[in-house]
């Protein structure tokens, strides 16, 4: 008889109880989201306001690449742009945990690390998708943008979001402070939409930062969804490769660092 | 109770930089026993719970929870413990209810189970009047409450308290020692931090005494004299 036998010990932990504990931590997490929506507003409504404002700017400028390239180009430049400054509620959800010392505590308990990423990572990739799906289908609605390949475009959608996350995940497990995430997405930000073509197109960058945009994943976000939109699968293919190869990169500097702990637990 | 440790720490070696925390940390706790881990700060308490917890890995030694290495399987250790941490670690905007289920489904509790569990513990730790309210809205005594009991919520055989009444109001204070105690009566093996050696007379506790890294002294309030429980300022071990 073992020593827990003789305690009349026996342990509670049915089957499926990895399955019960990521639905428990996923729930906790759309809660922290949903019962502090503010950050998540700001994020949805920002691009729909400006695009409404500026698309005229961008059509007039694009009139000689036909009727569908100045909205087309406002309005995936907006959706690079203010989905990578929504790098800051992804980011901002590990940091958080780290902060309020709730991961340390999770680490404490049967949870695997991995339930704990997917506890943080469905809610977060929900959000990400949905403010592209809104942003995209504002487009749709309100200015006619033409999508020749709804497939797709969600393919594209889909694997932007998991860039995001994974880069997310990567500055929510290496930074330190709010502050320096505040600077990372703030400046990271707008940095990489704009080499990636996202406010200004491409064409129209200086020659050194043209050369220099392909290390944007801005660049291959706008890459994506512009053929998406267009319906050309081999150039959104060649994109969502390079987009994929970045999550798995990033997702893996994260669960590293995280893995690796910090240096002394703040648990206690 | 058995004789058998539950917890069994043998020369354990952590080192931070260039302090030690831990020099040939050794202490067992069987089935049923409170052990008041006592020591100044820096003394190796919390490290000692961290290791137990399989938050920090050590350089050196053996720790077995149950009959399962903590070191080399660390998540199957968790499976058999509750640790209450000394600093308050709660979400603000999740409800006491929400906090105690959340712990209880990651402890393996479901349906019935937890809700049963969630409705017992609140009782005991006096939390029933405030289980729908968030925690950022609860008072520093109820926090610590909840603290608690989302480490009691579901029954292990082995808890790592770690200074769980530090700035505890006299109502914390009093449930959480109930509930201490009930448990170790229903076979618990319980490592307590503390600085109030009354809680351990209350708890009916042995001591271990923790001075710069190891095991001083162990046994009884009475057994232990004040130079085997002070042995710096009685000039003692170093």
């Amino acid at each position: 008889m073992s020593t827990l036998e003789a305690t009349g010990w026996t342990s509670p932990s049915p089957r499926w109880a990895g399955a019960a504990r990521v639905a428990a931590l996923i729930q906790v997490n759309f809660g922290l989201i949903t019962r502090e929506p503010g950050a998540v507003i700001s994020r949805l409504v920002q691009p729909i306001v400006l695009i409404t404002l500026m698309r005229p700017l961008y059509v007039a400028a694009l009139a000689k690449d036909g009727a569908q390239a100045g909205t087309s180009q406002v309005v995936t430049g907006m959706l690079v742009m203010f989905s990578l400054l929504a790098l800051s509620l992804s980011a901002g959800a590990i940091l958080l945990e780290r902060i309020l010392r709730t991961w340390d505590r999770l680490r404490a308990t049967p949870a695997r690390p991995i339930e704990m990423l997917i506890g943080k990572a469905v809610p977060a990739f929900a959000l990400l998708a949905l403010q592209q799906a809104v942003v995209i289908g504002f487009g749709v609605v309100a200015f006619g943008l033409h999508v020749a390949n709804l497939g797709l475009l969600a393919l594209a959608i889909t694997c932007w979001a998991l860039t995001l996350m994974g880069i997310g995940a990567a500055l929510g497990a290496c930074l330190r402070s709010f502050s320096e995430l505040n600077a990372a997405y703030d400046v990271g930000g707008l940095l990489l939409s704009a080499l990636g073509g996202a406010l200004v197109p491409l064409a129209q960058l200086p020659r050194w930062a043209q050369a220099i945009a392909p290390a944007s994943p801005g660049y291959w976000a706008m890459s994506a969804l512009r053929s998406a939109l267009l319906g050309h699968p081999e150039g959104t293919l060649r994109a969502v490769g390079v987009l994929l190869a970045i999550a798995a990169a990033t997702a893996a500097l994260a669960a590293w660092r995280i893995g690796r702990g910090w240096p002394r637990s703040r648990l206690m | 109770m058995g004789s058998e440790p539950i917890l069994a720490a043998e020369k354990l070696v952590k080192t931070y930089g260039r302090k030690r925390a831990l020099n040939d940390f050794t202490l067992d706790v069987v089935a049923g026993e409170i052990v008041g881990l006592v020591g100044a700060n820096g003394a190796g308490k919390t490290t000692f719970i961290e290791i137990v917890a399989g938050l920090v890995r050590p350089e050196a030694g053996r720790v077995t929870v149950g009959n399962v290495d903590a070191v080399k399987n660390p998540r199957a250790a968790r499976k058999l413990l509750g640790v209450c941490p000394q600093e308050t670690a709660l979400y603000p905007s999740v409800t006491v209810a929400g906090h105690l289920r959340l712990f209880g489904t990651l402890a393996g509790l479901h349906r019935t189970a937890l809700r049963r569990a969630v409705d017992d513990i609140a009782q005991l730790m006096q939390l029933t009047e405030v289980l729908a309210k968030p925690a950022g809205l609860l008072s520093g005594g109820q926090r610590k409450r909840v603290q608690a009991a989302t480490a009691l919520v579901a029954e292990r055989p082995l808890l790592l308290l770690d200074e769980p009444t530090v700035g505890a109001d006299p109502q914390t204070r009093s449930a959480l020692l109930d509930v201490v105690a009930a448990r170790a009566a229903a076979g618990a093996a319980i490592v307590y931090t503390t600085h109030y050696m009354p809680e351990l007379a209350e708890l009916g506790a042995t001591v271990a005494f923790a001075h710069a890294g190891h095991v001083t002294a162990r046994g009884s309030q009475a057994e232990l004299s004040l130079d085997e429980l002070f042995p710096v300022a009685a000039g003692g071990v170093s």
